[in-house]
């Protein structure tokens, strides 16, 4: 019998003659459920407001709802490290160090993102709430992915992950590059939902459960007679996965969606999806399939190699920075899997860790490819960057130190990550996976080091102008009061709620209920030059923000490395 | 005469096929979203005839999640497909050639 | 084949339609008479003559209602289950069946106040101030004069 299906099924309840009530743990599912009913409140706020908020509250109101989250997520933290872990809500999920590791570092997400996005959007002068909405069940479910313990929920939350990104990537509905985008993403991204799925079927067919937990005690126990079916199941899940994380074969869609979508949209995009993924492929794997490692670590070792060199070779010949950071990511990819492939607790350790430095890194570093984009978003050549360092030193300084920090830099968190996920392969006896591994880091540091060379090298375009720095008011707004929207019912609801706000964007951007916006892009195309103007370079006091707790992070926590290792550590340490 | 589970099993393996190789095959977008939702169909299928043959409700209530996940997922797609497309003429996968790749 | 029996009247209702549909057409060929003529041969019998074909496309906005009514009835999906042991689920069920309402109710709110149900002429509920950004008198009087292709 899974638990899910004695939660959510009263049918079934009523054959089994007398109900059976499940135990709802609220506090578990707090953190999902302060991002759910946040963006549920932040929608009807929008809805009620006689004129259209300020880009700014949404933006301060998210940050706070994140904030509110990142408490729960940590006092929930502490209640594992004080009282081990716990399973909830029919055991449907799991609440253990890892699970609350992703819960902490999607709401770290959300709070970065909330920052440049309220930056962009400003810039853009694009009004209304749908972005932050969706950004916030983005993460919520990326949170499930990492505390679901039944491929069930594993399957929702990939889905409550994935459908706000599809839109996300065409929000931009002024250049058609992004809806081209939000249309790869979606198929793409449907069918591998779709493998996931059937592989979940499998699966549950071969050992007669979804549960995490009964899966991985059925196989300890029994000797599986449709093995064909069980394998087929596993390689079909891993294909799903593989689509989220775009490890190599799977990856065709990263660069088109990447260059396409809405820059900030793109560091939250690749943050919360290889957070979400990543955590729902180490826990499948780790504590379900640890018997099939013969099986799933030679796939894992075949996809970890050619996403590590596919992705630093593609990346050098690139001229769109966008692109080339795509491939980027595919190659950090290709790192993560090194730790997952490793199959000790040592690698998800690891891949823990370079998750949570990758997410800042990328979070950050878009925000600043956003900001040199200029206005329409369209700036993305190499060339914008020439010179960059001579005209916003800072701004040159801070995509320095977020670049230099990806290609492992040391003394930035960069360089621990690397050297961790390696170590561990290395523990494990990968020791060609370790070669690849470095030689593709050593090939990244020159795109890494090219980009880094142009901004301080030769200078170019115009001197310095006057770009006026705009002055938000920093509208405060009621921030995290939002957690009293109780559990279960929100999550099927997830989707559609998802779908709906999400729907109604496309429309409206499109021009179809508003057409307010058509014609405000009819001017901005007008306006928008080839002329790269340096008073484009704008760059909003939230940006701001973003960059300094990224770069902060990215370079404390790499002189001081102690706190982030022991938080990972003690993560899988009751794994 | 009867039918046996794994009948139904095979029945849903070619349908997964069936989509699977629609969606790489054709190049209508609308076409390729059936494709979609047929795998999912198929994998509907899978979860009832297991959940038929272990005698488990788990894999009934499965199946209502991917119902509702495919109707979300249709949403958002033909919202995407309509917004691409009301400045286009046909809805062909090759007329997205901004974007290389 | 005992089994299929119980399908031979299925089977008997196709051979009927068919053969009823077939019969139609064969009897309406075989016995009316055919005179046509250039009016019985146009689209409309009567009426002005169409200069050009009707909108091939129809609103879009009867596809977002569709859409939305798509989910609102996916949605039911769970409210059956619910309805059929609600006296056994209690407080419980009533609460959870209020939670999962509150979430559609929502984003409902939020549909309806962006004017998404509403038909006919445009009308929003919210009025809607954009700056737009980097429009001078300059630029906007250049625009109009320069543009001589467009039908003013």
């Amino acid at each position: 019998m899974s638990p899910l299906a004695a939660l959510l099924s009263p049918a079934h309840l009523l054959a089994a003659n007398g109900l059976v009530l499940p135990h709802v743990n609220y506090t578990a599912i707090m953190p999902e459920l302060i991002l759910l009913g946040g963006m549920l409140l932040l929608l009807g706020i929008s809805a009620v407001s006689p004129r259209h908020l300020p880009t700014q509250v949404y933006a301060t109101a998210t940050a706070g709802i994140g904030i509110a989250s990142l408490i729960a997520s940590l006092v929930l933290w502490h209640d594992v490290q004080k009282g081990g872990p716990f399973s909830a809500v029919a055991r449907a999920v799991d609440i253990d160090g890892f699970a609350t590791l992703v819960l902490v570092l999607c709401s770290c997400v959300v709070i970065l993102g909330a920052f440049f996005a309220a930056g962009f959007l400003e810039r853009e002068q694009v009004q209304g709430v749908e972005y932050y909405a969706l950004a916030l069940i983005s993460a919520s479910g990326a949170m499930l992915m990492g505390s679901a313990n039944d491929l069930i929920l594993v399957f929702l939350g990939l889905e409550i992950l994935s459908i706000p990104l599809y839109v996300m990537a065409g929000l931009d509905q002024r250049r058609a590059a992004s809806g081209e985008a939000a249309m790869k993403y979606f198929l793409l991204g449907a069918f591998s939902s779709a493998v996931f799925v059937y592989g979940i079927a499998l699966t549950y067919g071969a050992t007669g459960s979804t549960n995490l937990a009964s899966i991985g005690s059925f196989l300890a126990q029994n000797v599986v007679v449709s093995n064909g079916v069980l394998l087929g199941g596993l390689a079909l899940l891993l294909v799903g996965f593989g689509f989220k994380v775009a490890a190599v074969p799977f990856h065709m869609w990263t660069p088109d969606v990447y260059a396409g979508s809405p820059t900030p949209a793109v560091g939250f995009m690749a943050a919360v999806a290889k957070i979400g993924a990543f955590g729902a492929l180490l826990r499948v794997l780790f504590s379900t399939f640890p018997t099939l490692r013969t099986s799933w670590q030679p796939i894992l070792w075949a996809l970890a190699i050619l996403t590590l060199l596919l992705g630093a070779l593609v990346a050098v010949v690139q001229r769109d920075v966008k692109r080339m950071l795509a491939y980027s990511s595919i190659n950090h990819a290709g790192f993560i899997l090194l730790g997952v492939q490793a199959g000790t607790s040592r690698g998800a350790e690891a891949s823990l860790y370079y998750l949570f430095v990758y997410s800042v890194l990328v979070l950050g570093t878009f925000g600043v490819v956003a900001v040199v984009g200029g206005r329409g978003d369209e700036g993305h050549g190499i060339e914008r960057y020439r010179g960059l360092a001579h005209r916003r030193p800072l701004l040159a300084g801070s995509m320095a130190v977020l670049l230099l920090a990806q290609a492992g830099a040391p003394f930035t968190t960069g360089f621990f990550s690397k050297l961790y996920v390696i170590e561990a392969s290395i523990a494990a006896h990968s020791y060609a996976l370790a070669t690849v591994a470095m030689l593709s880091a050593a090939i990244a540091t020159f795109f890494y080091l090219r980009l880094v060379f142009a901004m301080f090298g030769e200078r170019a375009g115009r001197q310095a102008s006057v770009a006026v720095p705009v002055a938000p008011a920093g509208a405060g707004a009621p921030g995290g009061a939002a957690g009293q929207f109780p559990p279960v019912g929100t999550l099927p609801a997830g989707p559609a709620v998802a779908s709906a706000a999400g729907v109604l964007t496309l429309e409206r951007a499109a021009g179809l209920v508003d057409p307010g916006r058509a014609e405000a892009a009819a001017v901005a195309d007008d306006d928008a030059g080839p002329v790269v103007a340096d008073a484009d370079l704008q760059v909003s006091p939230w940006v701001w923000v973003g960059l300094a707790l990224c770069v902060g992070t990215t370079v404390v926590l790499g002189i001081w490395p102690s706190p982030l290792v022991d938080f990972a550590r003690h993560a899988t340490l009751l794994f | 005469m009867s039918v046996h589970a794994s009948w139904y099993l095979v029945l849903a393996a070619v349908l997964f096929s069936i989509g699977a190789v629609g969606l790489l095959v054709r190049r209508n977008v609308l076409v390729m979203f059936m494709c979609i939702e047929l795998m999912l169909n198929a994998a509907n299928l899978t979860f009832v005839t297991f959940s038929r043959a272990l005698n488990d409700i788990g894999g009934q209530v499965a199946v209502f999640f991917v119902l509702v996940v495919a109707a979300a997922e249709v949403v958002v797609g033909l919202g995407i497909i309509v917004a691409i497309y009301r400045r286009r003429v046909g809805a062909t996968a090759d007329d997205a050639h901004i974007l290389k790749g | 084949m005992g089994s299929l029996d119980s399908y031979l009247p299925i089977l008997f209702l196709f051979v009927l339609a068919f053969g009823f549909t077939a019969f139609s057409l064969a009897a309406s060929k075989l016995l009316a008479p055919q005179r046509p003529t250039a009016a019985k041969e146009a689209p409309y019998e009567c009426g002005i003559v169409p200069s050009h074909e009707p909108p091939q496309r129809f609103p879009v906005r009867f596809y977002l209602v569709s859409m939305i009514f798509v989910i609102f009835d996916i949605e039911v999906i769970f409210l059956f289950p619910w309805a059929v042991v609600y006296g056994q689920l209690g407080r419980f069920g009533l609460v959870e069946i209020i939670v999962f309402a509150a979430a559609v109710f929502f984003s409902f709110v939020y549909l309806v106040s962006n004017g998404a149900l509403d038909w006919g002429p445009l009308k929003r509920v919210q009025r809607v101030v954009r700056p737009i950004g980097g429009r001078t008198s300059q630029s906007t009087v250049r625009r109009i004069g320069s543009s001589s292709d467009e039908a003013a």
